[in-house]
């Protein structure tokens, strides 16, 4: 079971759209994840820079032939921070339906009273 | 950075509405690496090709026909099956809690042997009642299942596979429970696939 934790850094939406991918995945290239989520290379640099600093998210470089060969996968610490982010949104929105269903029940209850 | 310390989401002044919207960027991502490991379309009709070509030079009776199409015909199929392997020449890897490994086991195989079982069938029974070509339709009727079954079975393990990631990653206290919901409608009543993108509500 994952303990609820809202996350400020994943919570931006730019690094939450790289660490959704990134979450599904062993790993990604660093060209698919740019692709995907139609950004330029400094902007994508930049998010998972500061994904890398926060721990959670680690840079793989390697050479396939000649060429270099940029991927990124999810570290432990991050698939929990985003596991506890995910937990902490569905807190949310059971929180929100369970404030609803007590008003409706209560809005029913005035509608007795009335009659 | 495992043990900081967990804020209230209540603090976050998320509401329920942005909460809705984020899963739904984020299933929808989730999305689209599993597409990324389900096979095209055009995968099928191509082995199904090979598969006639293969039919049709045993029909031939030529030797030359059958020592050039034949073989050509299994490299196709065997380069195309190689370069569709989840991990292979691939920009991105599904992660293996995702992966819907025993399934396949059984179904990937399973649909060999629909195709083979056709094919040898409608074969068999068109040599027996002396039509021409036997090989040629019998291999088309083993195409055609494979046509039929292959996106079938890829849409199956699509399922399974985002299933796989819901469950892999929204293994909440309260059994995920909101999460399932967001296949219906969010709380504003939009269809989840037509929530706000992540992108949209503010800036990068």
């Amino acid at each position: 079971m994952s303990t609820a934790g809202f996350d400020e850094l994943i919570h931006a939406p730019t690094r939450l759209e790289i660490v959704s991918l990134l979450a599904a995945a062993e790993w990604a290239d660093f060209k698919y994840i740019r692709d995907e989520l139609g950004l330029s290379d400094s902007a994508l640099s930049k998010q998972l820079s500061t994904l890398e600093s926060a721990g959670y998210v680690e840079i793989h470089r390697r050479f396939v032939g000649k060429r270099p060969r940029t991927s990124a996968s999810l570290s432990t610490a991050g698939r929990r921070a985003f596991e506890q982010h995910v937990a902490a949104l569905q807190q949310i929105l059971a929180r929100s339906r369970q404030d609803a269903g007590a008003a409706s029940a209560t809005e029913a209850g005035r509608g007795v009273v009335r009659r | 950075m495992a043990d900081r310390q967990q804020p209230q989401p209540a603090s976050t002044g998320t509401t329920s509405a942005d909460a809705a919207v984020e899963l739904a960027e984020i299933e929808r991502r989730q999305q689209e690496v599993i597409k990324a490991a389900l096979v095209p379309v055009w995968f099928w009709w191509v082995m199904g090709a090979a598969i006639v070509a293969i039919g049709a030079a045993r029909d031939s009776h030529d030797r030359v026909v059958m020592a050039t199409a034949i073989p050509l015909a299994v490299l196709v199929m065997a380069v195309l099956i190689i370069a569709t392997i989840p991990g292979v020449r691939r920009r991105v890897k599904v992660h293996s809690a995702v992966m819907p490994s025993a399934q396949a086991a059984i179904a990937i195989p399973g649909l060999i042997l629909l195709v083979d079982g056709v094919t040898i069938a409608c074969s068999m029974s068109l040599t027996e009642h002396h039509v021409s070509h036997p090989l040629t339709l019998g291999s088309a009727a083993g195409a055609a299942a494979l046509v039929i079954a292959g996106p079938l079975l890829n849409r199956y393990f699509g399922r399974l596979m985002l299933t796989n990631a819901r469950q892999h990653i929204a293994d909440a206290p309260d059994g995920g429970a909101p999460w399932r919901g967001l296949f219906g409608t969010d709380p504003g009543g939009r269809p989840a696939g037509h929530a706000t993108s992540a992108s949209e509500r503010g800036t990068r």
